[in-house]
């Protein structure tokens, strides 16, 4: 707490007049490091009385460090967040509320209004969506192709995704799985809840039945025994980068993923992989949606409100700053420049437009943020799915306990 | 007399001013400051929220996902400790063998795991060797004590510099009454070297129960795969800054110091059966 004090002494001294200086952190890897950087050079040679530092984590550590330095009184000025994240920070009050400058210093005319309001938490903008991402099947098609079994399109059922993962399994001899075991992963389990018209979360509370995540264990289940998804050891990889997974080690011909990431999977594996909609057992439902990849928020301790919004706008919004980023993070949030971007598509950035482009009619709009406790849900379902590939646990033991748990942290 | 003694003790406390302010401003006022926490509802961001006892309640009544992380820890110590004793103690014995150069030259090489000590990167290659294994659950906690044990350096270099201390007229006579080498261990080794043990292992354990590093890196900082390396540390972490509960956290924090020093006093207490001084009758 003494420390705490230090901290916000040492902050404190230092504002108004000259030059402003701002950190912004965002988690990524290094190909999203370097486009980010490069806008953010742009930045501070359009304004030069602001210094922008920057600095990014992977996906993993970057909730871990951004609540240590917020504690510590050492928040970030501008910072990267995510949609599962939102209500965990938002909540508890150290977001600024940008609504006073949504329309005005951050400019919107050129924005979908419906997409602007996924950064909004009762009634008040506590981020802006960076871009739109959706989830996807990653897959490697010549895998699909020597196994004679024909590639994700639309219309395609779990039934068929487990038996063509398992022909393209034995075609390799077992040395390639044919899909990335999914059972744990809650995004997974969101866009098959949505394929069946359900939802995560409904009114701050589970938006699903027990029997739910049972079946859903279960297809996780058939798709082990009929040998068409990785080996147990695998499953704990699935929480690194794209280029630590299954897929980026080559140990998996397909999986579930979102189309964002496609930057990290094409670094390891270039021009390899294709992006494919998720299988469906509903004819109208995808369960895929238009989800803000990133949002961007500013901290509700910054010393300079202005110049953290300004990079806000920035970043949003400026045409030349949205050619250096392209689909990075996604699809644009500014349809402009959306539109812009697409005009001149090459490598990850054309194989991402194109997905969304070839599921876009099928596409929903975003559900309300996760509540508070989410982020421990998510983790909470990979480690009590561990349990059950493991042998550690049966899949009713492990959903009890999962029940207890997660209710718990929604308390 | 008073005069001067009370200036010697002024000269004293200046000389301890940077150390105090340091103990006070870094280790007694946070502590403190974490007893009263372990109290509240505190969620790191907002002003904590007085809740009695109910964190340690929770902790012992209504958590076993905590229990659990407390037997990984005992599995841990239990493994780790003895293991990396005994490792540094013949490792020790070996080099006391040797005579001149050789054996500052070993000792360096020896030593050298215990310098890269908790780092990342060195947890980082072990994961990377031992990939499988640390990827199932009952193999992944054998792979961290593995790791703790190979970094037996520095108990080695204390263990050494006791075996130097003993009397070689000792070893002489016994060999003259005819003592074996096991003899001679056990009756003149090992009870001469019993105060260097006892302080090896008082501190080996006080290490062990705080074991954090090796555990976060090789697990990808889950404790994973299935919670089979979910150190007490490591729950505390994860509740402290991943989940936002700092108030429990801290309670965790206090369980665990006041069990390392019940632990430690228990130790003292069975030193006075296999220790020896010296200076004892």
């Amino acid at each position: 707490m003494l420390c705490t004090v230090l901290a916000a002494a040492g902050c404190g001294s230092k504002s108004g007049g000259g030059q402003a200086e701002i950190r912004f952190i965002w988690w990524g890897n290094d190909d999203r490091a370097k486009v980010t950087n490069e806008a953010v050079k742009l930045f501070e040679s359009r304004n030069p009385d602001i210094k922008v530092s920057t600095s990014f984590q992977n996906f993993q550590n970057y909730f871990e460090k951004l609540s240590t330095e917020i504690a510590g009184g050492n928040a970030p000025d501008v910072i990267q967040m995510d949609y599962r994240y939102l209500n965990e920070y938002a909540g508890r009050n150290v977001l600024l509320d940008l609504t006073p400058y949504v329309g005005k210093e951050i400019r919107t005319a050129d924005w979908n209004q419906g997409f602007i309001g996924s950064g909004k938490l009762n009634g008040k903008q506590v981020a802006m969506p960076l871009a739109q991402n959706a989830t996807t099947i990653v897959y490697d098609p010549k895998l699909f192709t020597a196994a004679g079994v024909p590639e994700p399109t639309i219309g395609w059922t779990w039934a068929d995704y487990k038996q063509i993962a398992g022909k393209i399994q034995a075609s390799t001899g077992g040395k390639i799985a044919g899909s990335t075991d999914f059972g744990g992963t809650e995004d997974v389990f969101e866009t098959w809840l949505r394929q069946r018209g359900k939802a995560l979360y409904q009114d701050g509370k589970l938006g699903y039945t027990k029997d739910d995540l049972k079946a859903f264990w279960q297809l996780s289940k058939d798709f082990r025994d009929a040998q068409a998804t990785t080996p147990a050891e695998l499953v704990t990889t699935l929480n690194a980068g794209a280029e630590q997974t299954p897929m980026g080690k080559k140990l998996s011909a397909s999986e579930h993923s979102y189309d964002s990431l496609y930057g990290g999977y094409n670094t390891v594996r270039p021009d390899e992989l294709k992006l494919g909609p998720y299988p469906s057992d509903s004819k109208e439902a995808l369960g895929s949606y238009r989800k803000p990849s990133q949002l961007i928020s500013a901290s509700a301790r910054t010393k300079n409100k202005d110049a953290a919004v300004k990079l806000i706008d920035f970043l949003l919004n400026d045409q030349e700053a949205g050619k250096i980023l392209g689909a990075n993070r996604g699809l644009p949030a500014n349809l402009k420049i959306r539109e812009a971007v697409a005009q001149n598509l090459s490598g990850a950035n054309k194989v991402i437009f194109e997905y969304q482009k070839s599921v876009d009619a099928k596409l929903g709009d975003a559900p309300a943020a996760p509540p508070k406790g989410d982020g421990t849900i998510y983790k909470l379902m990979q480690r009590k799915h561990e349990e059950v590939v493991f042998g550690k646990k049966t899949i009713d033991q492990a959903l009890d306990e999962f029940w207890r748990d997660a209710e718990e942290a929604l308390k | 007399m008073a005069l001067a003694q009370r200036r010697s003790q002024g000269v004293a406390y200046l000389f301890l001013g940077p150390w105090l302010l340091g103990a006070i401003g870094l280790t007694v006022a946070p502590m403190v400051v974490s007893l009263y926490l372990s109290f509240t509802d505190y969620d790191l961001f907002n002003e904590p929220r007085w809740v009695g006892v109910d964190n340690y309640a929770k902790l012992f009544g209504d958590d076993p996902r905590y229990l659990h992380s407390v037997g990984v820890t005992l599995r841990y110590v239990a493994w780790s400790v003895p293991l990396k004793l005994v490792l540094a103690l013949a490792v020790a014995l070996l080099l006391n063998s040797l005579r001149g150069k050789g054996q500052a030259f070993f000792r360096s090489a020896f030593y050298a795991p215990s310098l890269l000590g908790a780092s990342v990167g060195l947890a980082l290659a072990w994961r990377a060797i031992f990939d499988t294994w640390v990827d199932t659950p009952d193999h992944a906690l054998v792979t961290i004590v593995l790791l703790s044990a190979w970094q037996f350096g520095a108990p080695m270099v204390i263990f050494l510099a006791g075996l130097q201390q003993i009397p070689r007229d000792l070893f002489d006579a016994a060999a003259v009454d005819g003592a074996g080498w096991w003899r001679r261990l056990w009756s003149i080794t090992l009870p001469m070297l019993s105060p260097v043990l006892f302080f090896n292992l008082v501190l080996e354990t006080i290490h062990a129960f705080q074991a954090f590093t090796q555990a976060f890196v090789v697990s990808g900082g889950r404790g994973g795969p299935a919670d089979s390396t979910l150190f007490y540390t490591l729950y505390l972490y994860e509740r402290g800054f991943t989940e936002f509960r700092m108030g429990y956290a801290s309670a965790m924090a206090w369980v665990l110091l006041v069990a390392i020093a019940l632990i430690t006093a228990v130790l003292f207490r069975t030193s006075r059966y296999w220790v020896f001084y010296g200076d004892e009758r």
